[in-house]
């Protein structure tokens, strides 16, 4: 597919902070990609740079091949759901999905039509006269996401347009928007904090920290092939250690030297070694390359989570069988559910599971959702 | 509870608002004697050309002042909170002096002989035309335009402005097509409050006019010089008619439930 929007060493400062260093980035005509990473790593700036509401201090922004940092936003074909809506509240939900339309004074019939055409789209039939201000926050999107494709531009931005919807909507959203984009064929860039949701809607993942692209992949690579801590620990749960690579196929890490299936490192080159949680067998003590004791287990529906101490380090584990506190357990971990990655600075960082209970894990979303 | 919270803002309203209203009603259906009668307000006729004079002035300076007004208020409000804050007590400062002596001291400087004339030595003849009249009213009461727009516009989501452009608005298209509407009942707010003031003044005819014409503000003012209180009464009870009317037309347009000409 024919690149669409290129991104070519982008660098913002505010106040002498750099808050994008050298973003390089290309998204593919029709694609649905995300811009994935922790609060105040950059994702909002990058989306207004591309937007045109700000502008880079250095680098290139293409858009099907010509450089378009000198235009303004009203004359790139490119539109946005802002987060907060950002509806006008002067006019009807009709109007305000016909604004674009109006503004290119189009025949009032064609206006009419295509706004129908949005309003089914969005499921908003029956709402034409309604105030926007006495609207849910769910049907407040809709008009948003109606109001910004009706010029069916070429590129639709999403900045966390579910973030101030409740989790049930917002997976309904999900699956709405998913289905919108496909059938439009518009390219979608979406930000997000939310790795479950980046996840499940994104052909492409980009994955940002510090003003920096950690990884760009598919959802699957993102997960599978975590390229460093940082990835390792915001996608998914994983267990991060520290390891030895000894030679292609052999890792050492927890005392022990496991095969892998990975290779290309240095002999002896310390590396950062990610286990995911449901990778992890839980075998009988003797069968167990990895041994230690369960030091908590939590009900999770389809499967308990257990921690297991193994030398001090707890281990997140995801189970189907029940396993009892405090028993002493064996661990066997397959060669492809060892990732290996190189040390990074991001190395360190995040420890083990030892701090770790849901009631902080509840805590920390509802500080991310903010 | 809720009425004995409320009580002294009724006593104030009723000594300061209810009761004035009340003597002006009295004098304006009485005659000295305070028998009643309706020559007062069949009077009123003879006032017909000053009235409309009046009009016509306060009508123009309130156009001016809208003209000047909104794009100071749209250009403070876009300022840096800093700035914004700055401005405004700038407009706020000629406020601080008395409104009397402002309208001297353009007198002083518009007068033939004035500051001006002698500053670029040139005959001009301002005081005593409309003009100067109407420079008058805007100077005096601009602040009470740009006040209220610059407060609603400063109120509006920032994110109006880049959602307008994002759907294709041009700088100019964004303030016609959005921040103008939205800004309304500012609007609304600001053109009453330098109406009002504008119809009924007598000082800055007096001053500024030169004499030359006479405003009904001092129509009103010279009847209760000369001590005929009830056709003053009655031509102030007229003009609270007109003004009441023209407060009621603009809220009509101000209402977003009523908003008929937002389209
Ligand atoms: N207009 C601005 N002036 C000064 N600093 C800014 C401005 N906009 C953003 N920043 C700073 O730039 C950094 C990145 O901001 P950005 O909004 O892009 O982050 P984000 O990834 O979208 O975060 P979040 O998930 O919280 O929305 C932050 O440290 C922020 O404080
Ligand atoms: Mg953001």
């Amino acid at each position: 597919m024919a690149r669409l929007i290129e991104l070519k060493g982008i660098t913002k400062e505010f106040d002498g902070e750099k808050v994008l260093n050298s973003i390089d980035l290309y998204i593919r005509d029709k694609e649905f990609i995300t811009l994935l990473g922790p609060s105040g790593c950059g994702k909002t700036t990058t989306l207004r740079i591309i937007g045109g509401f700000e502008k880079q201090d250095a680098g290139e922004l293409y858009f099907d091949g010509v450089e378009i940092s000198d235009v303004p936003a009203y004359k790139r074909h490119v539109n946005t759901v802002f987060q907060k809506y950002a509806l006008f509240p002067h006019l009807n939900v009709y109007e305000n999905v016909a604004f674009a339309l109006r503004l290119k004074k189009l025949p009032e019939k064609e206006i009419s039509e295509r706004v129908s055409e949005m309003l089914e789209m969005v499921d908003l039939v029956g709402f034409e006269a309604k105030n926007v201000t006495t609207l849910s926050g769910g049907q407040q999107q809709r008009v948003a996401i109606a109001r910004a494709l009706i010029s069916k531009p070429r590129v639709l931005l999403l900045d966390e347009p579910l973030g101030a919807l409740d989790l049930k909507l917002r997976k309904d959203m999900q699956n709405e928007l998913k289905n919108i984009q496909q059938a439009t064929g518009i390219t979608f860039i979406y930000v997000t904090h939310d790795q479950e949701e980046a996840l499940s809607m994104s052909d492409t993942i980009v994955v940002m920290a510090k003003g920096e692209i950690q990884q760009i992949g598919t959802p699957t690579d993102i997960y599978n092939e975590p390229k460093n801590a940082f990835v390792a620990d915001f996608i998914g749960e994983s267990n991060i250690l520290d390891g030895v690579m000894i030679c292609d196929k052999k890792v050492s890490f927890a005392s022990h030297t496991f095969t892998c299936v990975d290779g290309g490192f240095g002999p002896n080159e310390p590396v950062d070694v990610v286990v995911r949680p449901e990778d992890v067998d839980v075998v009988p003590v003797k069968k167990g390359m990895l041994r230690g004791k369960v030091t908590s287990v939590t009900f999770k529906g389809v499967h308990w989570e257990i921690i297991v101490d193994i030398d001090g380090f707890k281990w997140m584990i995801q189970t189907t069988d029940y396993v009892a506190p405090e028993a002493e357990i064996g661990l066997y971990i397959e060669p492809d559910a060892i990732h290996i990655m190189k040390k990074s600075e991001f190395s360190g960082m995040f420890g083990d599971y030892s701090s770790f209970s849901d009631e902080l894990d509840e805590l920390s979303d509802a500080d991310a959702v903010d | 509870m809720r009425s004995a919270a409320a009580a002294p803002h009724i006593v104030w309203a009723v000594l300061f608002i209810v009761v004035p209203l009340i003597i002006v009603v009295y004098y304006s259906f009485t005659d000295r004697s305070g028998a009643f009668t309706l020559d007062n307000i069949k009077g009123l006729g003879d006032y017909t050309q000053i009235f409309l004079l009046s009009v016509e002035l306060a009508l123009i300076a309130t156009i001016v002042c809208f003209l000047v007004g909104y794009p100071l208020a749209y250009i403070i409000a876009r300022q840096k909170p800093k700035m914004q804050k700055f401005y405004i007590m700038l407009l706020m400062l000629p406020m601080w002096t008395n409104l009397l002596i402002r309208t001297y001291s353009l007198m002083a400087i518009f007068d033939d002989g004035g500051f001006l004339n002698t500053l670029l030595g040139t005959q001009f003849h301002i005081i005593g035309t409309k003009g100067a009249v109407i420079f008058g009213m805007v100077y005096d009461f601009l602040p009470y335009m740009v006040l209220p727009i610059y407060t609603c516009i400063s109120k509006i989501d920032p994110f109006m402005w880049e959602a307008a452009s994002d759907l294709g608005c041009s700088p100019l298209s964004v303030i016609v097509k959005v921040i103008f509407p939205l800004s309304l009942s500012g609007i609304i707010s600001g053109i009453t409050m330098v109406f009002v003031p504008s119809i009924s003044t007598f000082y800055i005819s007096q001053k500024l006019g030169g004499g030359t014409f006479e405003l009904i503000g001092d129509t009103i003012e010279r009847q209760f010089a000369s001590n005929a209180l009830n056709t003053g009464a009655a031509i102030s009870f007229a003009m609270m008619i007109l003004i009441l009317i023209s407060i009621w037309i603009m809220n009509k347009f101000s209402d977003p439930e009523e908003g008929g000409i937002i389209v």
